[in-house]
């Protein structure tokens, strides 16, 4: 995988990280202000690259979740299982 | 603290209520499974404790 790509898609799974964490953590905390305000903002980069890379690339997550240039490509993204990092 | 630990009562579990602060980069986040590091505790190799050798 080209350099580029695995540094977009390693910046997408690294956020999602700390929106998972953010999410965890506001779940008991729901009135912290400064913890939602960067929930919200990582969400915001998040949602930003994840199109930037469909764009490029073609779907992040399937079954609706993203769409597809033709030919259908969800069946040519490398499997995570493929990578490593 | 030996104040507070007199009051502790056997078999009590305590969860002291998280503040959140700062957090990880996310990538730094990612790699030590916590952005919170006030939860980073790795487990390092110590020598045993309290063990003779062999």
């Amino acid at each position: 995988m080209r350099r580029d790509r695995r540094e977009l898609l390693l910046r997408i799974m690294a956020l999602d990280f700390t929106a998972l964490e953010l999410n965890l953590y506001l779940d008991t905390h729901p009135r912290d202000a400064r913890a939602l305000e960067d929930y919200n903002k990582v969400t915001q980069e998040l949602f930003t690259l994840r199109q930037e890379y469909q764009e490029r690339y073609g779907p992040l997550i399937h079954f609706g979740h993203g769409f597809s240039k033709y030919p259908w490509q969800w069946i040519e993204e490398p499997w995570p299982w493929e990578m490593t990092f | 603290m030996a104040e507070l630990y007199r009051k502790m009562q056997l078999a009590r579990a305590y969860v002291p209520f998280q503040q959140y602060t700062r957090r990880f980069e996310p990538f730094d986040g990612l790699m030590r499974g916590t952005i919170f590091p006030e939860l980073f505790m790795p487990y390092r190799p110590k020598e045993m404790i309290g063990r003779s050798e062999g």
